[in-house]
């Protein structure tokens, strides 16, 4: 080895040796000092994972038979990726034109510079998958196109990204919109099932940390979707309640209608209809579709003066106090003094003597208010309380009211109010109340609570709720009797609500409405309450129509109702006629 | 002790024999090194490719999930009463009447039922934060995991 070319390796060695403890050296200077090593940890921390939202997909909503009444669809939030944006000026004329964006917001938006506070920017959220696929379908056309000029940016929707996301959506629309209430955009339930399992059906948004290291992929935690849940409510009942009770409101010129079926011995709600309805995929129409303080539920939601049909109460709780029986008979003068008020019938005739089934049958105001007085004040309360008035019924549903039972005690109770209260006025109720407590006299005196919810679905399992028995107020023998009388009635009177081949029990109602100058002359509640068949009974119908202009008597307006569900029931529920039913148990 | 002097003077005899003794040493060494390093490589070139897969594996699924949610809602629309009651009145269908059902005794028929719509039992899966710390350290971890306790433990004996 000569002298040059050991020179000349000393001097390599040397140069890469500096390098080298320069290196070394630099590694250790930013190592070692604390805000060096804070900045690059801090670096280090951007790149190193993403925090994610992660909001579980919405339980699904089902009827009583499995069938889907709320469930999700996918739908997009659109933005742009500032350091990817090739041609704003595209990004926004595409945007003005498939979704009808401003072209100068957009333009604006996407023209901005990067920087560590502006990296991406949503433009548009909840875009269908039509949208999407239709800028997809631009962006691929753009991309393909030739035809550039010299010094210009090609046309290009590159930064333009989609996000999917889930969002509520209702297949049935309008069907038992009153009871499923609805989803906002920011995943809030409004009314009904929605608001009242909101946080179970929503499940539990986490932020996720997601490493972008793909050795610490499988450390990211398993969210569990919200709860799923099966209603009681029958969705082909549902329907058919739906437009007969449309098709009533209509012909008779109501101002709303109700009309609630429940099986009077397990409290479970097959249909509840009102009016009106939501679209609920277009919920922002509610202030157009609910103008004023009208209720998104009148069934839960809107208390009022039932009439003639609470007369079944108080009949009820006299039988079963020993206070009257079928046969008392009571002589109809056509008046009567109760508090210092004097009570008329509603034809303001005398009826004469009258046994209990004729009061009934006649719907006599003097009749019943006397019953009552028989009865006695602290009894007929006590029995009114029995019968879940003046109380939530508890129904798995957001927006129930109490309704209003004055009570011996309360400032604005008198005397009087024993009188009006026994044919149901001076007293407010809803009809999910009345269907409660007339469930009692269909179902052998016990007290059944109502419910909306058949079973939950939660992680995995199914949890079947149970039939809860709340109260006896009346006697089975009580029930039994109260139930012949009012068929009796029905039959013996000829009534509309009648249906051939089934022995169903039911009570008209006219109720006036209360007004701040007193009761209206013009207006009236009309209800119906019944059930059947007589000896096994499936189904409970409260129908209520609110101030009809056809007529306005309950008998007229709202027992041909009665008769046109219960003709639908029976085929829906697979009831047989009654002489086939007991033709079938005689065989087996 | 012949043996070792012969030794002794062959050595001193070629003293390039001593040079090829350490380069041969060095590059037993960078062998060594090399061979760990390809080793160390290919495991987490491996493990980083199955990471990714995962992550791949992970969005498809978040996307199948999103495409089933669809699916199901365009189903129960198809399917919904609003839906099928025009058509199946375009299909000649009516509403049967109460009066037009013959009701027949069918031995052993059982009527619907409540329906199950809990999904069926899930697969047993393992979860990573149940994984042996076998599975996912890297080679690095496990030599800190093997030889620092060693050398701990030697401090600690020696006085």
């Amino acid at each position: 080895m000569n002298t040059e070319s050991t020179w000349r390796y000393t001097f390599l060695a040397t140069l890469y040796s500096l390098m080298a403890i320069f290196i070394i050296g630099q590694l250790v200077r930013i190592q070692t000092n604390p805000e060096q090593v804070e900045h690059f940890l801090g670096q280090a921390k951007i790149y190193e994972a993403d925090l994610r939202p992660i909001q579980p997909a919405r339980g699904l909503l089902y009827d009583r038979w499995g069938r889907l009444l709320a469930g999700n669809i996918t739908v997009y939030e659109v933005g742009v990726e500032l350091a990817q944006v090739r041609n704003p000026h595209s990004i926004a004329l595409t945007l003005n034109v498939v979704l009808g964006l401003d072209y100068a917001q957009v333009l604006d938006a996407a023209s901005q510079e990067v920087s560590p506070e502006a990296v991406y920017v949503v433009l548009a959220d909840y875009v269908s998958q039509e949208k999407i696929e239709l800028l997809e379908r631009y962006s691929t056309e753009l991309e393909n196109s030739t035809s550039r000029k010299k010094g210009e940016e090609p046309p290009s929707l590159q930064g333009l990204i989609y996000k999917p996301h889930l969002q509520r959506s209702y297949p049935e629309k309008r069907l038992a919109s009153n009871v499923l209430g609805f989803v906002n955009r920011e995943g809030l339930g409004y009314y009904g099932v929605e608001a009242k399992f909101n946080e179970l059906i929503a499940g539990k948004t986490m932020e996720v940390w997601m490493p972008r290291d793909p050795n610490l992929a499988l450390e990211l935690p398993e969210i569990p979707v919200g709860a799923s849940i099966i209603l009681t409510i029958d969705r082909a009942i549902q329907a058919e309640i739906e437009a007969i009770l449309d098709a009533a409101v209509e012909a008779n010129g109501a101002d709303s209608g109700t009309i609630v079926v429940a099986n009077p011995q397990t409290g479970e709600i097959l249909a509840m209809a009102t009016t009106p309805r939501l679209d609920l995929n277009e919920y922002w129409q509610y202030a157009e579709v609910f103008k004023g303080s009208t209720p998104f539920n009148r069934a839960i939601s809107q208390a009022y003066e039932p009439g003639s049909v609470y007369k079944v109460l108080t009949m009820a709780a006299a039988l079963d106090a020993g206070a009257v029986t079928p046969e008392t008979i009571f002589l109809d003068v056509g008046v009567i003094e109760v508090g210092g008020i004097y009570i008329y019938n509603w034809n303001s005739a005398a009826w004469g003597p009258q046994d209990m089934q004729g009061c009934l049958q006649h719907s006599l105001n003097v009749c019943l208010a006397w019953v009552a007085t028989q009865l006695g004040t602290k009894n007929f309360y006590d029995y009114m309380r029995a019968f879940g008035i003046g109380r939530l019924t508890g129904v798995d549903l957001s927006g129930e009211v109490t309704g209003r039972l004055k009570i011996p005690g309360d400032t604005d109770w008198y005397e009087a109010d024993l009188g009006t209260n026994s044919f149901g006025q001076g007293v407010a109720v809803t009809p999910l109340q009345m269907v409660m407590a007339v469930s009692a006299i269909a179902n052998e005196g016990k007290l059944v609570a109502p419910r909306i919810v058949r079973s939950f679905i939660d992680k995995g399992n199914q949890y079947d709720t149970e039939t809860r028995i709340v109260g006896m107020p009346i006697k089975p023998e009580t029930a039994r009797t109260l139930s012949e009388i009012l068929a009796r009635s029905l039959e013996e009177e000829a009534s509309t609500a009648l249906v051939e081949g089934y022995r169903v029990a039911g009570k008209t109602g006219t109720a006036e409405i209360p007004t701040p100058y007193g009761y209206s002359l013009s207006a009236t509640n009309a209800s119906f309450v019944g059930w059947g068949p007589m000896d096994d009974p499936r189904f409970l119908v409260y129908i209520w129509l609110e101030k009809p202009t056809s007529s306005p008597w309950g008998s007229v307006v709202a027992a041909p109702v009665f008769h046109d569900i219960v003709e639908r029931l029976v085929v829906l529920m697979d009831i047989p006629p009654d002489d086939v039913r007991r033709e079938i148990l005689a065989s087996h | 002790m012949e043996r070792v002097r012969n030794l002794t003077q062959a050595y001193s005899q070629t003293p390039w024999r001593k040079q090829l003794k350490l380069i041969v040493l060095f590059l037993l060494c960078v062998v060594f090194i090399a061979l760990i390093a390809g080793i160390y490589l290919d495991v987490t070139a491996r493990a980083a490719t199955i990471g990714r897969e995962i992550l791949i594996m992970r969005t498809e699924i978040e996307a199948l999930e999103l495409t089933n949610a669809d699916l199901t809602s365009q189903l129960a629309v198809l399917n919904s009463a609003t839906a099928m009651r025009p058509r199946a009145l375009d299909l000649g269908f009516v509403p049967v009447e109460k009066d037009e059902i013959m009701y027949v005794v069918v031995l052993g028929y059982v009527p619907p039922q409540k329906p199950d719509l809990a999904p069926p039992p899930a697969p047993t899966r393992v979860i990573a934060a149940s994984l042996p710390a076998d599975y996912k350290q890297s080679l690095i971890d496990w030599f800190r995991e093997q030889i620092i306790p060693t050398i701990s433990d030697a401090l600690e004996v020696s006085p």
